[in-house]
């Protein structure tokens, strides 16, 4: 049977951390479970979900297990398109949760494995009608749930100067920058992004850190929040990741370790602002990987130090391969291109 | 007694999830109606005559408790300027209903006055609760939460923004908010608790500014970036607003020990902006939490 609809409310809430006088960590068991929820709760109040309905998706990362587990409790089929990247241990927790998994083998000649699972959701709604898809890069429910992490924010720590956090699908740092400003117009946002990702202007490339960055642009980003932009490369990232265990004893994922890195840093050059970063899942899924010195070990780019700065670049296609930061200054996507062409062309 | 207006108005979620559209009062003690009311035979007097919604409380009131043959005289003096949103209106029935009742010798909880005073007049303030500070539901008459013992003191310089124009609270259009709105509501008064709770006059005046802002898409107030731009140059905390009324207020925190100088660099600022403050007061006493 359907259990209680907020069964899972002490899972989507961060716990609190301060990792140095001026920062505070906001750390999730697993940060997809608010905005999946909020997108199921929305959907059922307007009738776009009925009970005992379907729910297609395609993802290959947490919104797939955060979906999963409210299928698994509330009572839905679940069917999520992935491709044959997605972790193995993921595959088979989905599969026990109950849902439909359904792997894409080859990729599409025009788009990639991106277009062929997106062709193979087109065809999974059309065989399931009435079916809800939540679309989290394009729907605003995905950002509007973090109203609740602002309100949290609020009741915690009061007022704060600075968010940083790491940017996928927009939904966690375009919809908290956008209800803390109501409270606090002059809050610094600060977005953290990996080389080779399409959200703040390079160009699309293999990326090894994932959990954040994109190869397609999630209409969930509203570039018009974030001040400022860092690149954090993945043995950077991994580095940090390993760092925070290491001396603040917090086992988390790649993401986190990419959020702190840039977090510390500003923290260090801003000792009076109070700033809060994201940590966005655990570390449980990466022992193999992020946690183990043998794997790092045979990364490309393994330099095994972190860099103790970022470098500063005047456009978003400066940022190389390390850890990078560009004055975006709350502007648009389009309005950031235009003064860069401007800008060569003079 | 009056109010300038609100610290916070909007629309809040209950634990099962439904909205109700709800306030925070910012009271203005130094204002307020007096009212007596004598029995006497059937019929009910009132003077000023005007006072037609007094009146028809005061009979509300006498059939709630249960003496529905009554009659008397009632008359009010009030000093709350009307059509401010000052709370003029909602003032006169509270202090008619408490006059009623203590006529027979009554006591009615706020809770009863709430719902008498909201039945008198499709929506009220919540100026009944003289104990706590309450996020009270307007149109409902009920209280939504005890939000906590009272406000950091503030003083409060006000003004009227709209000299020429009073508003009718009652028939003023409920705000229609959006998506966006609604959440973010959620923020504002988690931080309006954490101000009562820890005293932080900041952090009210950062509740109050962003509920004056979002009012702004439902009744204007004139000139209002230039008064925040007075606000941030005299270092007030914030501005709240009348949310259906013509009045808004700088707020300055009490226990600032240059409060006064800073009040009159604002009330001198404002003068020059042609909105000269009418009215200064202080929430209550800064020294009032060393005195207990």
């Amino acid at each position: 049977m359907p259990a209680d609809s907020r069964s899972f409310n002490d899972l989507e809430l961060p716990r609190l951390f301060r990792l140095a006088p001026n920062l505070f960590a906001a750390s999730f068991h697993l940060m997809k479970l608010l905005p999946a929820r909020y997108m199921l709760d929305q959907a059922e109040r307007d009738g776009r979900l009925l009970p005992g309905g379907t729910i297609c998706e395609t993802t290959s990362g947490t919104f797939g297990l955060a979906l999963a587990m409210l299928a698994a409790v509330r009572g839905y089929r679940l069917i999520l398109v992935s491709d044959p990247a997605i972790d193995e241990k993921l595959k088979n927790r989905l599969r026990e949760l109950g849902a439909t998994v359904d792997i894409v083998e080859k990729p599409s000649e025009l788009g990639g494995f991106q277009q062929a699972r997106l062709d193979r959701l087109a065809k999974a709604m059309s065989e399931n009608p009435g079916c809800f898809c939540p679309s989290q890069y394009t729907n605003e429910d995905n950002r509007r749930a973090y109203g609740a992490v602002s309100e949290w924010i609020a009741s915690r720590l009061g007022t704060i100067d600075c968010l940083v956090g790491t940017v996928g699908s927009g939904g966690s740092m375009s919809g908290t920058a956008h209800f803390l400003r109501y409270l606090n117009p002059d809050l610094t946002v600060i977005g953290v992004d990996t080389p080779n990702s399409v959200i703040f202007g390079q160009q699309d490339g293999k990326r090894l850190l994932r959990g954040l960055g994109n190869s397609l642009m999630p209409k969930n980003v509203d570039h018009t929040q974030f001040d400022e932009v860092h690149w954090v490369d993945a043995p950077a990232a991994f580095l940090a990741t390993r760092k925070l265990h290491q001396r603040h004893g917090l086992f988390q994922g790649g993401t986190s370790g990419a959020a702190w890195l840039v977090a510390d840093w500003w923290a260090k050059q801003n000792p009076g602002k109070t700033v809060v970063t994201f940590f966005p899942d655990e570390g449980h899924r990466y022992v193999e990987t992020i946690y183990d010195d043998d794997w790092l070990k045979n990364l490309a780019n393994w330099t095994g130090s972190l860099p103790e700065e970022p470098i500063g670049v005047d456009r978003p296609q400066d940022g190389c391969s390390e850890w990078s930061y560009f004055h975006w200054r709350r502007r648009s996507y389009d309005d950031v291109m235009r003064s860069i062409l401007q800008a060569r062309a003079a | 007694m009056a109010h300038c207006g609100e610290i916070l108005q909007g629309v809040f979620f209950d634990k099962t999830g439904h909205l109700h559209r709800g306030l925070i009062t910012l009271p203005c003690p130094s204002l307020s109606t007096t009212a007596d009311f004598e029995p006497a035979g059937e019929k009910i007097s009132v003077f000023p005559p005007s006072k037609t919604k007094a009146a028809a409380a005061a009979r509300r009131t006498l059939a709630h408790l249960g003496l529905d043959g009554y009659g008397g005289k009632l008359t009010l003096s009030s000093n709350i300027p009307i059509g401010l949103g000052m709370g003029s209106s909602t003032s006169d029935i509270v202090s008619t209903i408490n006059a009623v009742a203590n006529a027979f010798r009554k006591r009615l909880s706020p809770e009863t006055v709430a719902k008498l005073s909201v039945e008198s007049e499709v929506a009220s303030d919540s100026i009944m609760f003289t104990e706590t500070i309450v996020l009270f539901a307007q149109r409902e008459g009920v209280v939504l939460e005890h939000v906590g013992a009272q406000l950091p003191p503030l003083s409060i310089v006000c003004v009227n923004t709209a000299p020429a124009q009073t508003v009718d609270t009652v028939s003023f259009p409920p705000a229609r908010y959006t998506a966006w709105e609604m959440e973010a509501f959620r923020s504002l008064l988690a931080m309006a608790r954490k101000a009562i709770l820890t005293g932080d006059a900041s952090l009210i005046g950062r509740v109050a500014s962003a509920s004056a802002r979002i009012n702004q898409r439902f009744l204007p107030k004139p000139m209002f970036s230039e008064i925040e731009r007075i606000a941030a140059d005299t270092g007030a905390v914030g501005i709240q607003v009348a949310h259906s009324g013509t009045v808004a207020g700088l707020m300055f925190d009490a226990q600032n020990p240059n409060v006064e100088e800073l009040v009159h660099r604002a009330s001198g600022a404002l003068a020059k902006i042609d909105m000269p403050p009418f009215m200064q007061f202080l929430t209550r006493e800064a020294e009032y939490r060393y005195a207990c």
